[in-house]
């Protein structure tokens, strides 16, 4: 977790605001990485959309067409 | 009037050179939609050179560009005791379909269009995404900008006059 005084001051909503977006590119990053890893040791849709906690339907729409072809198949 | 179809043929090819090469670049940085930072990336890549000129005008130079949006990533997450992004993101296919920005490049968009509405008959060029961006305060592009040292009015100053100049040439 991350610890609340290395968090930006509230005086600061720039600064706050800027990290909350790196955030979700690093998350997004990180997503797409673990996905294709998991695909590529046979992972299920199934088993990725658990691990997320979304549904396989929401999961296979949103990363297939972001992990390599041959990947994408269940 | 056929001056006129033909200015609307080219810009209508300008358009698509900046939407196609915005996608293009943050594909390439491991992103699916293109934001406003990505505009500018494709402007500075237009053959018409205005927007890289503009840049050049206030002795800033746009190859780093790129970099400074590396570099306000990583400033963010340090703000917060982390460490910055990937290096090299492994790149994106471009995607199929309906074509999709993220929000600053919608509002960018949609500037460019009043822009045209207020100025009929003004050619478009690489300058006017930059003179746009740069009225930006908040987001990506804003803050690639800071990081360069980059003094958003002066930028959007400089993009006018090289606006000015490529109507006169």
């Amino acid at each position: 977790m991350l610890d609340r005084r290395s968090l930006p001051s509230p005086d600061d909503p720039e600064q706050a605001l800027a990290a909350v977006v790196a955030l979700r590119l690093l998350a997004d990053q990180l997503e797409r990485k673990a996905v294709a890893e998991a695909i590529d040791q046979g992972w299920s849709w199934s088993q990725v959309a658990d691990a997320l906690g979304v549904s396989k339907q929401a999961a296979h729409k949103r990363l297939a067409a972001l992990i390599q072809p041959n990947q994408r198949e269940e | 009037m056929f001056q006129k179809l033909r200015q609307r043929l080219r810009d209508m090819r300008t358009l698509k050179d900046l939407c196609l090469g915005a996608e293009q670049h943050a594909n390439a940085e491991g992103q699916q939609m293109a934001g406003a930072e990505h505009f500018i990336l494709a402007a500075l890549d237009l053959p018409d050179g205005t927007a890289r000129r503009a840049f050049e005008r206030i002795g800033a130079d746009p190859r780093q560009f790129r970099a400074a949006i590396a570099r306000q990533y990583g400033e963010a997450l340090s703000s917060i005791g982390l460490g910055s992004l990937q290096q090299d993101p492994e790149p994106v296919p471009s995607h199929t379909g309906v074509y999709h920005t993220k929000a600053s490049a919608q509002t960018l968009m949609q500037q460019l269009a009043a822009r045209g509405r207020t100025h009929p008959g003004e050619p478009l060029f690489g300058a006017h995404v930059v003179a746009v961006a740069a009225g930006a305060q908040q987001g990506v592009a804003a803050r690639a900008l800071r990081a360069m040292g980059i003094e958003s009015a002066a930028l959007a100053g400089a993009a006018q006059a090289e606006i000015a100049s490529a109507i006169k040439r």
